[in-house]
């Protein structure tokens, strides 16, 4: 007999000083170890606690994450650093499915023997787990919901432990009794494979899904379940976690698998994780050798069967059912191992619920049930509860009733799709029945709802924000937009309202962070830790201007440049504001209004001074200002937007200004090519202009010289004009506004008129000078040109201007 | 609050387009909250020209990084294809021409720059397609 080992369990720094105490306890009552040297080690420094504690509040559904902060990480310290060739060892079990029927007998009479030799090699392996299992349990991990409580006949209750496990092996004996004729290879398995293992003991150290996943050390991250003892991307455990407890803290610890991950087929293995499989605690898997307290933890080569067995006959019991109804894991289980060692016996089926629980508190079963029983046995019983399932009905209330319907509406097409669609095979058939459901696609579900809901809870988080329309503005713009188009539409017809649906993002209230600085009792001063509430400054940097002797020119213009950017920039804010006013007016109250508007008002002030650069003193201002900011791109696009917000006078003004200088402009939007965005606000401005505003407009545009008496021998000017798309569009428009004010009103002043009539004639003039092939193709032509051009020149000019201007339709 | 309407795709057929341009159809288990993917009785698809071919691959686990994007097979329009199914001989021999001209008209244009005094830079190659 081995000495055994003092254990020592390695705990995270714990809040709660009963929690130790009470592992102690346990563990020394029942594993009944001389001692226990509890170390407490507290590697969190109230420095890490300060971030911690600030983002309680935000994330307190999270739990207490920090407990599970591995110190010891098995990557770093335990046997996730060392190989292990699991590829032998399964060799080695799988040959032991031959040699079972001798294998069992030996055991007989070595079972306390092998116990300890178990528990001598894996104590310290065990120990920690065990722990860590406890850990767990305490925890609200959004990760590991807590299953639903169906264990009627163990009554789980975390304090009563003692009790429950006697009661789990009253169950787990009753059980085994049918079963005593079969062959339990456990133990052989072990007592094969561990030998090999001896020496390796700190390779012991496995997670307990045995997945070949080493065990991570990670940090808390906000919205990834916790560190457990299972990999990240384990479903949520459905058993209930207490019954699983109280069979890992067994007074004899026996049976502890090697650490070897199976490799056997995925499907199941992921569904049912061979923990939940342990922690049934009826399971019929139990050799018999051993005493009636013995915990369910499985050997490789025993879950492997489970899954392999139940796995015999996919078709006719879909373990996507077993993962649904916690209670039908053990009896299941039973008839799995069946089929392999009693070859004969197939699909063990269950009888319905509530004779479920008769089976466990009832003596076991004589026999299994007989293999012939159809599957639509559990099958209705499943359908009840699936049904059950989909049924549920969040509470929806808080949901806009037109998304509450949809929502509903698309649960209903799910449920029907999920009914008519599933399976490889028939495909578009519609099919009402569950039950060919199942049995066609032996695969579906093999996400439970609850994990489903976990991970787009997860996502759901990441959106999670205070001020949707700051953080997510284009999403909500476009769905206001939609909206608007389908209000309108169904204004118009009523025909059925095609229900977009919308994402409702959780929202989230604006919580303010003020960081508080740690302080420790007796210490003078606080300590400042930056976090990423508290970002600390890092850089102190200082502002120094510089004399204007030392800069050279190029420093100068860079600089003119650099400032005309900034004025852009601020304006831009300027604007975006503004344009928001609208939303902010309907989401106000009525008092706060006028002070909108106000502030509206003036801000729509400052950017027509910050456009026209206007200065304290100055009657007129110059154009260099504007000039300057219609040079870049971004001030181009902006004046566009602005415009329509500027009352007429200003807006004519820009215009003038545009016009004046628009050959430089046009020269310099050659690389840009933004100047046509201002055609349609300057469109919609000019059909508003008086008819003396239009005229000297147009002088301006064509830089017409003042009086008709010299003509200049070149108008580059207007070539400039002419040759660019802008430009020509522009122009266009302004004799078409002309037109109309002049066909509109024929007893106009006659001044205005004679004004006009000069202009066009002088316009005309030159336009008939340009040669066609300098032209550039406007970006629209209105339609009134040619009545416009009949009125001041002949037939035969007119049909020149017309084709050259292509005013008539069909020559393009 | 349980989002259903996010997760009504399971267990329905998909297509996964994956970084490397690999397309993946198959029937959607699994996914967690970066992307990663189980796919069951996967087929990948060849595209090449109007043809495609497909060729089965059982299950497959994609690591969440390398989805560009997925999204559910309409069953009914499935069938409703201009393309044309080809054996997997063949489709492989069309992309293996394919790949060749494209290699092909690849080195001219370097050549091309080469005697001109240019060259192309070496662009990132982790998205090759």
């Amino acid at each position: 007999m081995l000495p055994l080992n003092p254990i020592v369990v390695i705990l995270h720094k714990e809040p709660q000083e009963t929690k130790a105490r009470r592992y102690q306890r346990i563990l020394e009552e029942h594993l009944g170890l001389q001692s226990l040297v509890f170390e407490d080690i507290s590697y969190e420094s109230s420095l890490e606690d300060c971030p911690l504690d600030e983002d309680e509040d935000a994330f307190q559904g999270l739990g207490e994450e920090d407990e599970e902060i591995d110190q010891f990480n098995d990557d770093t310290f335990g046997s996730g650093a060392v190989d292990d060739d699991w590829q032998e060892a399964h060799e080695r079990l799988a040959e032991l499915e031959e040699k079972l029927p001798a294998a069992v007998n030996e055991q007989t009479g070595n079972g306390e023997r092998d116990e300890m030799d178990l528990l001598g090699d894996h104590e310290e392996n065990l120990a920690e787990r065990l722990s860590k299992m406890v850990i767990e349990n305490e925890l609200e991990d959004p990760a590991i919901m807590t299953a639903v409580q169906t264990r009627p006949v163990l009554q789980p209750q975390p304090g009563s432990l003692n009790s429950s496990i006697w009661d789990g092996s009253e169950v787990l004996r009753r059980i085994r009794g049918p079963l005593l004729a079969q062959e339990m290879p456990a133990v052989s398995v072990l007592e094969y494979a561990l030998p090999q293992r001896t020496p390796q003991a700190p390779e012991d150290d496995r997670d307990l899904s045995e997945r070949a996943l080493p065990r991570r050390s990670t940090s808390p991250v906000i919205g990834s379940p916790p560190v457990r003892a299972v990999p990240i991307g384990t479903p949520p455990k459905q058993m209930a976690v207490p019954s699983f407890n109280q069979q890992i803290l067994c007074p004899k610890p026996v049976h502890v698998r090697p650490p070897m991950p199976p490799r056997y087929p995925a499907p199941y293995g992921e569904r049912m994780s061979p923990n939940q499989l342990c922690s049934v605690p009826n399971s019929s898997l139990l050799g018999h050798p051993f005493p009636p307290s013995v915990p369910p933890v499985l050997s490789p080569l025993q879950r492997a069967q489970l899954l392999g067995g139940a796995q015999l006959q996919p078709g006719r019991m879909s373990p996507s059912q077993f993962a649904r109804v916690p209670g039908f894991v053990g009896s299941p289980l039973a008839a799995a191992m069946n089929p392999k060692l009693l070859q004969g016996r197939v699909g063990q089926m269950l009888p319905p619920a509530p004779g479920f629980r008769a089976f466990f508190s009832a003596p076991p079963p004589a026999t299994p049930p007989p293999p012939q029983q159809h599957p639509p046995g559990p099958g209705p019983h499943l359908q009840n509860l699936r049904s059950q399932a989909p049924m549920f009905r969040p509470d929806t209330t808080h949901l806009h009733p037109q998304h509450r319907r949809l929502l509903h509406q698309r649960q209903q097409q799910n449920r029907n799709q999920h009914r008519n669609l599933n399976g490889a095979g028939d495909r578009g058939s519609h099919r009402s029945s569950h039950h060919d459901h199942l049995r066609k696609d032996p695969y579906a579900n093999l996400m439970l709802q609850r994990e489903k809901d976990w991970v787009s809870k997860i996502q759901m988080m990441q959106l999670q924000s205070t001020d949707p329309y700051l953080d997510d503005f284009y999403y909500q713009n476009y769905f206001e937009k939609l909206e608007k188009l389908s209000a309108a539409e169904e204004v118009q017809g009523d025909g059925p309202k095609k229900e977009r649906t919308k994402l409702i993002t959780p929202q989230v209230a604006k919580l303010e962070h003020t960081y508080k600085p740690v302080q420790f009792e007796g210490s003078l001063g606080k300590l400042t830790v930056s976090s990423v509430n508290n970002p600390r400054k890092m850089i102190d940097a200082v502002v120094t201007s510089r004399s204007e002797d030392d800069e050279t020119k190029e420093k100068q213009v860079r600089d003119k440049r650099r400032k005309t950017l900034v004025i852009i920039e601020k304006t831009y804010s300027l604007l975006l504001d503004v344009e928001d006013y609208e939303r902010r007016y309907l989401l106000s109250l009525e008092e706060e209004r006028p002070a909108l508007m106000e502030e509206r008002k003036h801000k729509i002030c400052s950017m027509y001074d910050n456009l026209r650069g206007k200065l304290p003193g100055q009657e007129r201002p110059s154009d260099d200002h504007f000039v300057q900011i219609m040079c870049i791109r971004k001030g181009k696009r902006m004046v566009a937007r602005i415009l329509p917000f500027l009352s007429t006078e200003q807006a004519a003004d820009i215009l003038m200004t545009t016009a004046r200088s628009l050959p430089f402009l046009i020269k310099k939007d050659a690389q840009d090519e933004v100047l046509p965005c201002l055609l349609s606000p300057f469109s919609l401005l000019v059909y508003h202009l008086p008819s003396v505003t239009v005229t000297s407009l147009l002088q301006q545009l064509m830089n017409l010289p003042q009086s008709a008496a010299a003509p200049a021998p070149s108008n580059p000017h207007l070539t400039a004009v002419l040759q660019n798309k802008f430009g020509l569009s522009l122009l266009l428009v302004v004799l078409s506004r002309g037109e109309d004010l002049q066909s509109s009103d024929p007893a106009a002043e006659s001044t205005q008129n004679n004004q006009w009539t000069e202009v066009m004639f002088t316009a005309t003039q030159e336009l008939l000078r340009i040669p066609q092939a300098a032209l550039a193709k406007p970006l629209s032509i209105p339609t009134n040109l040619v009545s416009l051009f009949s009125r001041y020149v002949d037939r035969q000019k007119l049909n020149l201007l017309e084709t050259k201007l292509q005013l008539v339709q069909g020559i393009r | 609050a349980s989002q259903h309407r996010i997760f009504s795709f399971f267990n329905e057929k998909h297509l996964v387009l994956l970084r490397d341009g690999r397309t993946l159809i198959g029937f959607l288990r699994s996914i967690d909250q970066f992307a990663n993917l189980v796919l069951h009785q996967t087929v990948e698809r060849i595209h090449v020209g109007k043809k495609y071919g497909d060729i089965p691959r059982g299950i497959f686990v994609v690591r969440g990084e390398n989805v560009v994007l997925l999204g559910e097979i309409d069953l009914e329009k499935e069938s409703d294809t201009p393309l044309q199914q080809v054996s997997i001989e063949e489709i492989l021999e069309e992309q293996r021409v394919e790949q060749q001209t494209r290699l092909e008209a690849e080195k001219l244009k370097v050549q091309a720059l080469k005697d001109r005094g240019l060259s192309l830079p070496r662009a990132d190659t982790l998205d090759e397609y």
